[in-house]
């Protein structure tokens, strides 16, 4: 089947306990994630959205699959653009590897079809949010404060 | 023409200025990159090499565009795997633009080859130099030791 698909990984000083608790707490997704609350009980079969600090739901969906600290896997639907949203449910996954004094952190995001400007939109914005996680984990603060569209 | 692709974006707490040296300085970059020199005059035209810590190159090739501060362009063809050298020369296009305190990196590599090997390995390979790249500039140590 068609599909499009959007691979991030990158490599953060931290256990992979500390770098799942950064994954599923909103509190902390929230310095990280321009804001955003990732709110969900993490169990498979569980609600999940994203949310932002005005209770706004963003992205909403559920847990497909959940094994800490290692697999999270999250059906995930776009709710605020019309156009994104009309394309379906996409598949996010979220691997973490220990590897030497690091993590190994593969973000894959797809969804069944071709050419999807859903897909286009996240592969603008992971590296934001994981360049950011890695340097709240590795420094104490995140490299971006806000989302800038042009970037 | 066919061709494989491998792109990457990251974000680093850093200036223009640091981040174009910490790409075109051999001592800086044999830090983040696993022991590798990478040496050049930096001039359009000029040769390029990615040297192992012994001094044997690893790929070598030429600078295609060199903007200080914003964009380098580098032919590049790997010189040590007979499989990776088959395919021909690559171009690694790197591009830095400024985002609010930070730098946005942009690394294109590309061979005109369908489903190259040589793409898919250094896919493996980017991740890596670039996140150690990071936690350098931002941290002044980097994450994984070895590669």
């Amino acid at each position: 089947m068609a599909r499009s698909t959007c691979v991030y990984v990158t490599y953060i000083r931290t256990t992979p306990e500390k770098l799942w608790s950064a994954l599923t707490d909103p509190k902390f997704t929230e310095q990280y994630w321009f804001g955003m609350r990732s709110e969900s009980p993490w169990k498979a079969g569980s609600p999940w959205k994203l949310v932002t600090a005005a209770g706004e739901v963003l992205d909403s969906g559920e847990i497909v699959e959940s094994d800490p600290p290692r697999r999270l896997v999250i059906r995930w639907q776009n709710q605020w653009n019309p156009e994104l949203k009309a394309e379906g449910v996409s598949l996010c996954t979220m691997e973490l590897e220990p590897h030497g004094t690091a993590v190994k952190l593969t973000v894959t995001h797809s969804i069944e079809r071709d050419g999807s400007k859903f897909i286009v939109s996240v592969s603008g914005g992971w590296p934001k949010v994981i360049s950011n996680l890695k340097s709240l984990l590795e420094t104490g603060s995140v490299v971006l404060q806000d989302y800038e569209r042009k970037h | 023409m066919a061709r494989s692709t491998f792109d990457y974006v990251t974000y680093i707490r850093v200036t223009p200025e640091r981040l174009w040296q910490a790409l075109t300085d051999a001592s800086i970059t044999q830090q983040y990159w696993f022991g590798m020199r990478s040496e050049s005059r930096w001039a359009v035209g000029s040769s390029w090499q990615l040297s192992f810590p012994d001094g044997r190159a690893c790929d070598t090739g030429e600078i295609v565009e060199a903007e200080p501060l914003r964009r380098l362009a580098i032919r590049w063809q790997n010189v040590v795997n007979p499989e990776f050298e088959a395919e021909g020369a690559g171009q690694c296009t790197m591009e830095l633009e400024t985002s609010g305190p930070a730098v946005k990196l942009t690394l294109t590599h590309s061979v005109d080859c369908e489903r190259s090997k040589y793409i898919a390995a250094a896919s493996g390979v980017w991740p890596k130099v670039l996140a150690n790249l990071k936690s350098l500039l931002e941290s002044g140590s980097v994450v994984l030791e070895s590669y």
